[in-house]
Parts: structure tokens; sequence; C-alpha cells
């Protein structure tokens, strides 16, 4: 842990790489761009540069951006939640709730129909996988028990995807766009993915003042009750939160596993576990994270935004069961 | 009929398997001792009486029904002590005793007082997680005293304390009753601290079994019923604060 003093330079830090980061996403790509061609491809003074900017790489980003903050604020909202600093929406099955819900909808032919209709049916899986978890692992459930139920959860949604997969029916077409889902990826994204991922702003706002009542609840339900918390509506906006920010980062970006556990658990090991703290920079932290993995995938390779947050979590997450054992 | 109404009172409070028609009122300034065997719904009494626990019944504190009182509002005027104190997260000792703080608006008056008041001045930045069991209840209990609220329901504080600890948190619990006008109920096992209590609460199989003074209740047959001991009078090591 970083000395209580150095600790609120973390969010200005954390602001700082993510701009960074940001100008780095912007400028580096199958053509090089110089921070001054990115400033006139801004303002559409470099033709070619605006093309590059505004149809390829901002959508990009922003799609990165929204998905990064939410993956990493409801893996937060979940440890605080189930007061296991484990939990997360990847290793809980929600995300793949999310995919599977976004996957039936792309087979079904929804997704064509209206763009609205896949975040929704993702929300729908995601809030499906969420009941489970809740039913399979109560509040203050043990490590076991939690990651037994995920790996139930994620064997039973990978069968429901597989089949879908490997129904007849579906065109070659949607076979790809279905892996394109389960992959996790940021290729072509345009501005319609922005808009359908948008709403992680709002809800990151709902989430914004909470972080003070997180704090009583991950020490314990009930003493958060009795200090003043009101637990049930807490809990209740908590795994709201939690379930439709995955929903959301999933169906425009399909499952991008760990970064709900790297980045939170990173960020209080750097600043300590007080939520009011943890909350701004998760959002900010988690944007860095998912932009400099997709920086990473997008350096060719065959390199998949998915595949780069888990060769970069798997082994993480190896380590934290170690620490914790 | 005294004119102010009794901090706790609690009428047919009833939870399947744990509690049967339970009727207990408890006034003002008093220090209050939970004893019962294991399994005589001790813990289940303190968790309904501080509102935390549904049962059928009433527990009204001040003459108004918990239930209709803003949660916020119930964190000034109650606050429970779990037997257990268990920390998932790294918050620092001060940190967790400041939450008694957060129906006050985070205010953080009485923290240093506090965590005085329970030996933990020099373990104030450390990571709650890293102290011992005995330590990590004092936090709680330190947090509780944060809160200043008129009604403290502790679950077996005394257990997991070195004898020291345990005789200051019974000197603090006087303090508060007969100095602040609070009432303090403490469950407990060992009886032989009754006598500093003003009144004892016996539990038998979820049931009241007798309400009163210490010298009262606590006779060799009631005892020797509901907890199938032989009482003697035999002098002992009695230990105080010097």
């Amino acid at each position: 842990m970083i000395p209580r003093g150095a600790a609120r330079f973390a969010l200005p830090v954390a602001i700082t790489v993510l701009a960074v980061f940001t100008l780095g996403a912007l400028a580096v790509g199958d053509m090089w761009l110089s921070p001054a061609r990115i400033w006139a491809g801004l303002w559409r003074e470099d033709e070619l540069a605006a093309t590059i900017l505004w149809q390829i790489r901002m959508p990009r980003l922003c799609v990165a951006v929204l998905v990064g903050a939410a993956l990493s604020a409801s893996g937060l909202i979940m440890q605080a939640y189930f007061r296991n600093s484990l939990a997360s929406p990847g290793l809980l099955g929600v995300s793949a709730g999310g995919a599977a819900g976004a996957v039936v909808a792309i087979a079904a032919g929804w997704a064509t129909v209206s763009l609205l209709l896949l975040p929704m049916a993702a929300i729908v899986g995601a809030v499906l996988s969420t009941g489970a978890v809740l039913i399979l692992a109560r509040r203050g459930a043990s490590t076991e028990r939690l990651l037994l139920a995920g790996i139930a959860l994620n064997a039973l949604l990978g069968a429901v995807t597989s089949y879908v997969l490997t129904s007849s029916v579906l065109t070659y077409e949607r076979n790809a766009q279905i892996l394109f889902w389960l992959l996790g990826g940021l290729e072509d994204r345009t501005w319609e993915h922005v808009a359908m991922a948008a709403p992680i702003c709002l809800l990151a706002v709902v989430l914004w003042p909470l972080g003070r009542p997180m704090d009583l609840l991950s020490l314990g339900s009930r003493e958060a009750q009795s200090l003043g918390v009101d637990v049930v509506r807490l809990r209740r906006v908590l795994l709201g939160l939690a379930t439709v920010l995955t929903a959301l980062a999933t169906s425009v970006a399909g499952t991008v596993g760990f970064v709900g556990l790297v980045v939170p658990h990173v960020l209080r090991l750097l600043v300590g576990p007080e939520h009011r703290r943890l909350v701004p920079l998760a959002l900010v932290g988690g944007a860095a994270f998912v932009l400099a993995c997709d920086m990473i995938a997008r350096s060719g390779g065959g390199l998949r935004l998915g595949i780069v947050t888990s060769l970069v979590g798997g082994p993480f997450f190896l380590w934290l069961l170690r620490r914790q054992a | 009929m005294s004119a102010t109404p009794d901090i706790l009172e609690i009428c047919g409070a009833t939870v399947p398997d744990r509690l049967h028609d339970l009727a207990l009122r408890l006034p003002r300034g008093q220090m209050v001792g939970l004893v019962g065997p294991n399994g005589s719904g001790k813990s289940t009494l303190l968790q309904v009486a501080a509102g935390l626990l549904p049962a059928r019944g009433v527990v009204r504190w001040d003459g108004r029904a918990v239930g209709s009182i803003p949660v916020v509002e119930r964190g000034r005027m109650t606050t429970w002590v779990p037997q257990e104190a268990q920390f998932e997260f790294g918050f620092s000792v001060r940190a967790v005793v400041a939450q008694g703080r957060f129906a006050h608006g985070d205010d953080d008056a009485g923290v240093d007082e506090a965590l005085a008041r329970f030996d933990l001045t020099t373990l104030a930045e450390r990571p709650v997680n890293h102290l011992s069991g005995g330590e990590r209840h004092r936090v709680l209990l330190a947090r509780a005293l944060a809160t200043q609220a008129p009604l403290q329901l502790w679950d077996e504080p005394l257990a997991p304390l070195d004898v020291r600890h345990a005789l200051e948190v019974l000197m603090l619990a006087r303090e508060l009753t007969h100095g602040r006008g609070s009432t303090v109920v403490i469950s407990l096992h060992d009886l032989r601290v009754a006598h500093c209590l003003d009144a004892i609460v016996v539990l038998q199989a979820g049931r009241l079994r007798a309400a009163g003074s210490p010298t009262e209740v606590l006779t060799p047959e009631l005892l020797l019923d509901v907890f199938g001991v032989k009482a003697h009078n035999a002098p002992g090591l009695v230990l105080e604060l010097p």
C-alpha cells in the first residue's frame, strides 16, 4: 500500500495514465498519427486523419473506455457485496450469462431487427446468472462456494452457447458473429456500439456516491444495517448496477475476462480498501487497463482484447489464490 | 407508570425454532446481562432487539416501533456488536471505528476517545485483518462506543478478551449506563461477573426464564435447573482493576 498522504494523488495519476493511453490509442495503428495530425484530424482539417479517427479509432477508444470502467466497477461492487475479494463478473458467470443472452439474440436473428435487442438480451442473460449466483452462494459465502457456483454457471452457459453454435440452422456470418462475442474484442466497433454502451456513464454516476455505505457493507451486512445503512436498498441497487454494467459491457465487447478481478485488486493493494477512493479509481483504472490491453491486441498476431486480458488476468488470479492459501 | 418510555420493549417476539413469544422491557441506564445455555437464543434475541432479524411480535425503542424508524435514525439509537469479528478487507482500525459515525454524517466525533478507551490508539493505522481475535473484537466495541447510541447490544463481548480488557469493558459499560444513562445489554457465559450488572435476563430454550436483579435471579435452584450446575458461595479468585 502506498502511504496515506500519497493515496490522494492516485486519482490524478490514474486520469493522467488514462489520458496518455488515450493519446496512444489514437496515435498507434496501421497508420501512425502524430499528435499534430490527431489534432488536425479531430477538427477535420486533415481528411485522412479525420476518417481514421472519427470512423475507426475514436469509437473503438470510447467502447474500450466504457467497457473497462463498467467491468472494473462491476467487480468492485461484487467484491463488496459478497465480502470476498475474489468475486468478479467473469468468475461468477455473470459475463457468461450476458454473452449467452447476446448469442441467443444473434442466433435468433433479433440482433438484426433492432440494435437495442442485443444489449437487452445480454441484460436478461446477466440478470438470470446473477439470480443463480445469489441462490447458489449466499452473501458472505466462502471463496470455495463462490468459485464453485461460478464454475457450474460458466459450464452451463458455455453449453448453451456451444449448442447455439453447433445447431446447423445458423449461417456462417452468424457463427462468426457469435465467435466474436465469445472471444471478446473491440474490432469494428462503431458509434452505434458507443451509444449502446453509453448508459454505463449514467450508472457510474449512480455508483459514485455509494462508496461510503459500500465500506460498511463490505465488513458485514448486519453490522452495516446496525450502523444506519439501508442494507436492503443498497444491496438491491448495487447488484442491479453490477449486473447491468456487466451486461452492457458484454453486449458491445463480448466476454472480456478478469478486468473486474485484476483492477479493483491492484487498486486496493495500492490505496487501501476505502470505496470512496476506490469507486472513481476503479472506473478510471478499468478504462486505462482495457485501453492498454486493447493496444496490445491491436499490435497484431491475431490477439484479441479478451485473449490479452485473460493472459494478464489468469496468472494474476493464480497468484491471488496462492496468496490467500 | 413512568413518564419516559422504556428504551427497549419487546412483545411476543417469535423466531421459528429459536425464540418463542418472548416479552421483555428494559429501562434506561441499566447494565443488563443476558445468560442462558448454548443455543438458548441469546444471539437471536440481541439481533431481534437490534431490529436486524425479522421476528413476529413488536420491538419498540423509546416507545417507537422499530419498523417505523428510518434506518439512519436507527443507527443513532441502537448498535449491535456481533460475536465474531471477521474482516475480509484491510481497513485501518481508525477507519472501522469511524464507521460508528456513519449515521451522524461521518463527523468523527468521539472516534479518538473510543480508540483510547479500548487501547487501540497505537494500533489505529494497522489493518484490522492483521489483528488478533481479541484486538479485532475491541475494534468492534470501540466502533459501537463511537456511535454513542443509547441502546448498546453486545453479543459475548467478554469471551475473546484478556482479563484486563474484559474488566475494562465492564467498567466502560458501567460508565455508559450510570454516567450517561445508556442501556447496555451484554450476553455472557461467565456468571462470576454477574454481580457487576444491574439486571440479569435468563433464557432457556428460546423462552424467557427469569429477569431481575442478579441476587433475585441467580438462585441455586435456577442455576441447577437451567444450567445443570450446583452453585457454591466458596471464596475464589477476585479480580478488579487497580
